[in-house]
């Protein structure tokens, strides 16, 4: 298992190093100058120039890129052109709530998308699975932002019973930074008040998100469980006698989630991604809007910064899932 | 948050959730229902909904996010004031100048003090000017041409000394951009000469009427500032001021109108959009503030590319808009026709001047001069605009329109502020036309065309159309070496009938500003520079 992750991990810094490459040329493609926006609207050409001068923005392409990758080498990320603080530095605190959002979406893909999708597959053809199939086309289609406000509109307009957005209420201090995660922060310092707060904030962006994740983990377990339910082995151990839910919960579930795992692992990477717009809407305080407002003004330490980090995070994600795979299945760890 | 049955909202009819479906899916188009309000803070807290800074370093970011934020914890010499602004006597009680222009002192109040309780003394103000200086970040641009920091010097511990370089008029209307920091908590976090740089964009240094909190601050995301109690202006003139802002920045507009009309948010940014006016002032709860600001909307050319290096090809361009069409139509009548390259509302303004109507009989036959003089005016144009801003894509849509009925060719092309400001910087790379504003950064007609219109700043982003004219060159150079006003202004008078007459860009509106308020808001104080956002006049009612 060891030498299994050890090879796998070896493999992700090529990958990362060539995530690099194509990250750097094509933000260096677009012709914005860095400079321009460090500067701010009421520069001279002077201050420009001299600022171009002082982070090596005059040196070729090529040089720039050594200096990057010597430097990402060391953790240092540079200077954010916009907030004109380290980039790790504004990463590290925005990442926790960023993660802290993927992971409640996809704990709640999870936890109704599996259940839901064993409930389709032994209930197939029947109506509970045709209303679990037209929920899961709308739950892909439907798109994030109107889902949200709809969310918005019902639950913290109407009804009152959610925060409408932001992570904790202003009136509300945050609990001592001890691992970056708000909720964890809380429980961890006594801060019950903001816990329960900071949880009444997380619903609904994590539903939004977790929409379209829940749809295709209901589709594919779905698929999973009727695929099993074939096998000889379940005729068999019902034909010996073994009662119907522990068969269902624990053998054929085991052997239906090999698919599932994967889709989760590719649905982190979208939530990642998807939770731009969440946040946005939401004024969620994660990497999605600190991302787009360096797209916006062109703030390439920012950008570069955050690919890496997403391509690093997706990585880790696959050798879980790959980890994953073999514990379900442990002929897969073997051929590895 | 939670409410009992009787203070709960109406149901949700099928009728009415009908209803927001549709109003959300129009974007801004929201239903006029009265939602539930949860009033999320009390009575000493204001929730703010203004942008926040890049960072917090008022020395190295200079824009109206930033004048939101500083008007509040930081304090400056003197202070715009009012609307419309007058320059008053802040930090410092009173100025001289010499007659030449080139010496400036300033005497400070007796007793000031930092928000640590150390004293602000007139060595702090000649280090702040310093800083400013070396830092050469946004601020210092009015600055950089014209004073050396050795020449900021305090001969005692109120007075502070300017000299200048060569006489420059808009020094003065730039003196309330510098705020003015404490270096005692500033040097002891500097690292390899930066003058705490990296430590003042996430601190704070001031002595403004409120103090930042540095654990409630995460860049662009939120900022809590409490007050200053000893602060120097005192609290006489407003007995129960909010003891506690908490700037809750929200990004979509929908978020946005919501937050106000539950009440979670006290104001909103001031750019609300126009179709969001009925519904917000259709509600219990909020209402839509409507202020006249001095934020001009405009069209460059690239005088240097043809067809626009040719006058008629211009006044043809110029006769195309249709600014009533687009100011009643798109803005809903909320801005002001502005003919004039400044806000119409400023000193300078030769009031005389007409200027271009939106005429297609004209603009074709201004084309067709044009076109018999050689300019290419069948050429394929582009005029590129800001992609996130709805507004600059509407009036290049407008125009793309009207410009086809007399047969000229024009794609609108997205694209973003920091790559059209790069591209700015060479007539080459300029874009044939592109949309922008030009907010007030200082009060003077020298933000406006004197960093417009003078060529000695092309290069710069406001100086785009590289116009050149050495009469108009001359006037402006003349008007910001005069210091008197009543000398200046017919200088600035006869500059901008010259530049109106060679037509290098179309000038479209001046801004009107929409922010929403929550009722409970009282005794706000507007002035155009910061947008109304000084906070210390406020109080909430309830």
């Amino acid at each position: 298992m060891l030498r299994f992750v050890l090879r796998r991990c070896a493999l992700v810094l090529p990958s990362l190093l060539g995530l690099l490459v194509v990250t750097f040329l094509l933000i260096h493609a677009v012709p914005s100058d860095p400079a321009v926006a460090m500067a701010g609207d009421a520069a001279t050409p002077e201050q420009i120039a001299q600022l171009r001068l002082q982070y090596g923005l005059d040196r070729p392409i090529w040089e720039q890129f050594a200096v990057y990758v010597g430097k990402v080498a060391r953790f240092d990320f540079g200077e954010s052109a916009f907030s004109h603080r380290p980039v790790a530095l504004d990463i590290v605190q925005r990442l926790p709530a960023t993660l802290e959002l993927t992971f409640a979406s996809l704990l709640l893909s999870v936890l109704i998308g599996v259940p839901l999708g064993v409930a389709a597959g032994l209930k197939h053809n029947t109506w509970p699975d045709h209303l679990l199939r037209i929920f899961s086309v709308l739950g892909v289609a439907i798109a994030a932002f109107w889902f949200a406000i709809m969310l918005q509109l019902l639950f913290a307009m109407n009804l009152g019973w959610l925060p409408l957005r932001g992570e904790l209420s202003a009136t509300l201090s945050k609990p001592p930074v001890v691992t970056g995660f708000l909720l964890l922060d809380s429980i961890v310092t006594g801060r019950w008040d903001a816990f329960a707060d900071g949880l009444r904030h997380l619903l609904l962006p994590a539903v939004t998100l977790a929409l379209g994740g829940l749809a295709t983990i209901v589709r594919f377990t779905r698929s999973g469980v009727l695929d099993t339910l074939q096998n000889d082995f379940v005729f068999y151990e019902r034909a010996v006698g073994y009662r119907w839910p522990r068969l269902v919960w624990i053998y054929v579930l085991r052997n239906s989630l090999t698919a599932t795992v994967t889709q989760i692992g590719l649905l982190f990477g979208g939530l990642i991604a998807g939770g731009v717009v969440v946040e946005a809407i939401f004024d969620w305080p994660g990497i999605g809007s600190y991302t787009v407002q360096a797209i916006l003004t062109g703030d390439r330490q920012v950008m570069l910064a955050v690919t890496l980090l997403v391509g690093a995070v997706y990585a880790a994600v696959n050798i879980l899932v790959d980890v994953a795979h073999g514990l379900l299945d442990p002929r897969l760890m073997e051929r590895a | 948050m939670t409410g009992t049955k009787e203070n709960r909202g109406p149901v949700l009819g099928r009728r009415r959730m009908g209803n927001l479906a549709s109003g959300a899916l129009l974007a801004g188009a929201l239903p006029a229902v009265s939602f539930r309000s949860v009033q999320a803070a009390d009575s000493s807290t204001f929730v703010s909904g203004f942008a926040l800074p890049m960072n917090l370093d008022p020395h190295q970011v200079y824009d109206v996010p930033m004048q939101s934020m500083m008007l509040n914890a930081y304090d400056n010499l003197y202070r715009y004031e009012g609307d419309p602004p007058k320059i008053v006597p802040w930090l410092a009680e009173s100025h001289t100048v010499s007659d030449d222009g080139l010496q400036w002192e300033f005497k400070l109040r007796p007793n000031l003090k930092f928000h640590d309780g150390s004293p602000l003394t007139a060595d702090d103000v000649v280090y702040s000017f310093r800083r400013v200086l070396a830092l050469k970040l946004a601020p210092a641009g009015a600055f950089l041409r014209i004073l050396k920091p050795e020449n900021v010097t305090a001969p005692d511990p109120l007075l502070v000394r300017f000299k200048l370089e060569t006489s420059y008029a808009p020094f003065f209307a730039a003196i309330p951009s510098i705020c003015i920091v404490n270096p005692r908590v500033i040097k002891p976090n500097e690292k390899d000469g930066d003058w705490g740089k990296a430590w003042l964009a996430s601190n704070g240094a001031g002595s403004g009427a409120y103090r930042i909190d540095p654990k409630g601050y995460r860049p662009l995301e939120y900022l809590d500032m409490e007050i200053n109690e000893g602060h120097f202006k005192g609290w006489a003139d407003n007995p129960k001021p909010v003891k506690k802002i908490a700037y809750r920045p929200t990004k979509e507009t929908s978020t946005r109108v919501l937050a106000l009309l539950n009440g979670t948010l006290d104001c909103t940014d001031p750019n609300l959009p126009a179709d969001q006016v009925e519904q917000i002032n259709a509600s219990k709860i909020a209402y839509v503030q409507k202020d006249v600001v001095m934020r001009t909307f405009v069209i460059r050319m690239n005088n240097t590319k043809p067809p626009f290096d040719n006058l008629n090809a211009r006044l043809c361009f110029a006769h195309a808009f249709n600014y009533m069409g687009f100011i009643n139509d798109i803005l809903g009548g909320y801005a002001t026709r502005d003919p004039y390259p400044m806000p119409e509302n400023l000193w300078g303004i030769p009031k005389d001047a007409k200027g271009y109507d939106y005429d297609l009989k004209k603009a074709k036959e201004y084309m067709a001069k044009a076109t018999a003089e050689g300019a290419p005016m069948k050429r394929p144009l582009e005029i590129h605009v800001q992609s996130e801003n709805e507004q600059s894509v509407q009036g290049a849509q407008l125009f793309q329109s009207d410009l086809a009925q007399i047969g000229i060719n024009l794609k609108v092309v997205g694209n973003i502020w920091s790559n059209l400001t790069t591209a700015a910087a060479k007539p080459e790379t300029t874009p044939d036309m592109w949309v922008h504003w030009v907010s007030t950064y200082f009060v003077d007609p020298e933000n406006w065309v004197g960093q417009m219109y003078d060529s000695q700043f092309h290069g710069t982003w406001k100086a785009s159309s590289y116009y050149k004219n050495a009469d108009v060159d001359a006037l402006l150079r003349k008007a910001r070496a005069t210091v008197k006003q009543e000398v200046r202004a017919p200088l600035y008078e006869e500059a901008i009938r010259k530049i109106m007459a060679d037509s290098p860009d179309i000038w479209i509106y001046n801004s009107m500003q929409l922010q929403g308020f929550n009722k409970r808001v009282k005794g706000r104080r507007f002035c155009t520079v910061g947008q109304g956002a000084e906070l210390r006049w406020i109080t909430l009612a309830g």
